[in-house]
């Protein structure tokens, strides 16, 4: 089942690549064609880009799956708090020195940068204002470290996440103060961070 | 003579009663008094025999008195209304999620239901980490969503934290693929709600709603807001806020267009019943009042649609 989605993943990869046509953001990396060579769609292979660091990531977590005991429906919720920290354990240890912008890749920021502000800009203001007030402030995030259980996940905007590239169940958006966060689902960790996306509310 | 023996014995008898005592401290940590049920409830029994009865609560995670008190008042409806299993709206644990707090917060307060073998599906609320679904008390199969049948009547229970392209694809899937005559949609966040403090979620709405429309969604219950409230139905469902049974927002209804009812002065639960083609509901206080009741029948939906 798990190969399935993948394939299902790397097929949706290879679809969003070739189909993909957006308006070149602000500062976005341009690859033109200097010395003769073909031009690339900038976009596209910042896609690419971005997939292809999500599967190495992937290929660690399945590493480390493969170390922790596997979790299947249980009773005992100790057994689910102890798996949910052994992959922790096992995926910290894996990317030991991982830093910012591992998988975000730098030349997608300018992209996601781009597709969350716009859908912000669009939204009403009640709505933007509502969306900005739910999430959680003040809150200390770094990459490979474990989301605090005490501070709820806030809701990712349904029509915002139509807009980002598609992730692998293993992995999920989210949003945490003005960051983008990548988020282990299994493992509940903090994946990488893109910061300064999410606008501030004008006083 | 037997005197004399039971007085030998008095100090080892009380150093054992003393020693068991200590052990039994230990062994059990203090815990929350049962609750004591209101001596009434105004729960009224099924007006049918052999119809689908469940259970609606929401928000219950915290673990407080008025969790214990709703569970208490929940299990006295159950005497007279017998409903066969619950639905949980999400936010099923509040806070921390260590294995104490599965107990603290769920086993304990629903303790007679789960000895009375009343089955759990529950969904998943912004306060809650996905890995509950591998809590077979939750009854989630191991999905963040999933859908169930009891007799002609097709659950939803959805993930509306995280409504991605894949579990958009698998609701219409599902959706499509059910010839149920009632349709029946449960998750955290409302579409349409007068609470003050959230509201609405209309991004939600847009993404979910038209799919509810083409497929012929009867009922959707949601939570988040901690109130009751019945809406007038929108684009022909009807919906419902349940998400007062354990958190209360006091006073944050805004009578609106939207509400046909609504309770937010105290804690609340729902029973239901889906008999043949009419639906009966009862919402109760944490005290058992009925604070709102009533029956839907159900409405021929577009061709296709079920």
């Amino acid at each position: 089942m798990r190969n399935l989605k993948s394939a299902a993943f790397v097929l949706s990869c290879a679809v969003l690549v070739g189909g993909c046509e957006r308006e070149e953001p602000a500062g976005a990396a341009v690859a033109g064609a200097p010395g003769g060579q073909p031009s690339v769609n900038a976009h596209g292979a910042a896609t690419l880009e971005f997939q292809n660091r999500i599967k190495a990531y992937l290929e660690i977590h399945h590493q480390a799956e493969g170390q922790v005991p596997n979790l299947k429906r249980t009773d005992d919720p100790q057994e689910i708090s102890d798996r949910e920290a052994l992959l922790a354990k096992a995926i910290q240890t894996l990317r030991a020195g991982a830093t910012i912008g591992e998988v975000f890749a730098p030349e997608y920021q300018p992209y996601f940068i781009k597709i969350v502000q716009d859908d912000f800009a669009a939204r009403p203001a009640a709505d933007r204002k509502a969306i900005i007030n739910e999430l959680p402030k003040n809150m200390e995030v770094d990459v490979n470290t474990v989301y605090p259980t005490t501070i709820a996940l806030a809701t990712f905007p349904a029509g915002l996440l139509r807009k980002l590239p598609n992730l692998p169940p293993e992995l999920e958006y989210r949003l945490v103060g003005r960051s983008l966060i990548l988020r282990d689902v299994k493992a509940n960790l903090i994946v990488d961070i893109l910061r300064d996306v999410v606008p501030t509310i004008p006083s | 003579m037997k005197n004399d023996r039971v007085m030998r014995l008095a100090p080892a008898l009380v150093m054992l009663a003393v020693a068991t005592a200590v052990a039994a401290m230990r062994a059990d940590p203090p815990q929350r008094p049962t609750p004591q049920m209101s001596a009434v409830t105004d729960t009224r029994p099924p007006g049918g025999t052999g119809s689908v009865t469940f259970l609606v609560l929401g928000d219950t995670g915290t673990g407080d008195r008025a969790q214990f008190e709703v569970a208490a008042q929940a299990w006295k409806s159950r005497q007279v209304f017998p409903y066969e299993f619950a639905i949980m709206l999400g936010d099923n644990l509040y806070g921390s999620e260590r294995p104490q707090d599965y107990a603290n917060k769920f086993e304990r307060p629903f303790q007679p239901l789960l000895d009375a073998g009343v089955q759990f599906h529950a969904s998943l609320g912004n306060h809650d980490d996905p890995n509950q679904r591998y809590y077979k008390p939750f009854g989630m199969g191991g999905q963040r969503y999933y859908t169930f049948k009891k007799q002609d009547v097709r659950f939803f229970a959805l993930d509306s934290n995280y409504m991605d392209r894949d579990q958009q694809a698998w609701l219409e899937r599902v959706l499509r693929e059910s010839n149920d005559k009632w349709k029946v949609a449960y998750f955290h966040h409302p579409l349409y709600s007068s609470g003050g403090r959230h509201g609405s979620e209309v991004d939600l709405r847009e993404t979910i709603e038209p799919l509810f429309i083409k497929y012929g969604m009867n009922v959707v219950f949601a939570g988040h807001e901690h109130f009751y409230e019945r809406l007038k139905p929108q684009k022909g469902i009807h919906y419902f806020t349940a998400g007062g049974s354990a958190k209360l927002r006091s006073g944050d209804i805004r009578i609106g267009p939207l509400t046909a009812k609504g309770y937010d002065s105290e804690q609340s639960y729902m029973v239901v019943e889906i008999d043949g083609d009419v639906m009966r509901f009862q919402a109760l206080s944490r005290r058992g009042k009925v604070v709102d009741s009533g029956e839907i029948t159900r409405q021929a939906k577009p061709a296709g649609s079920s």
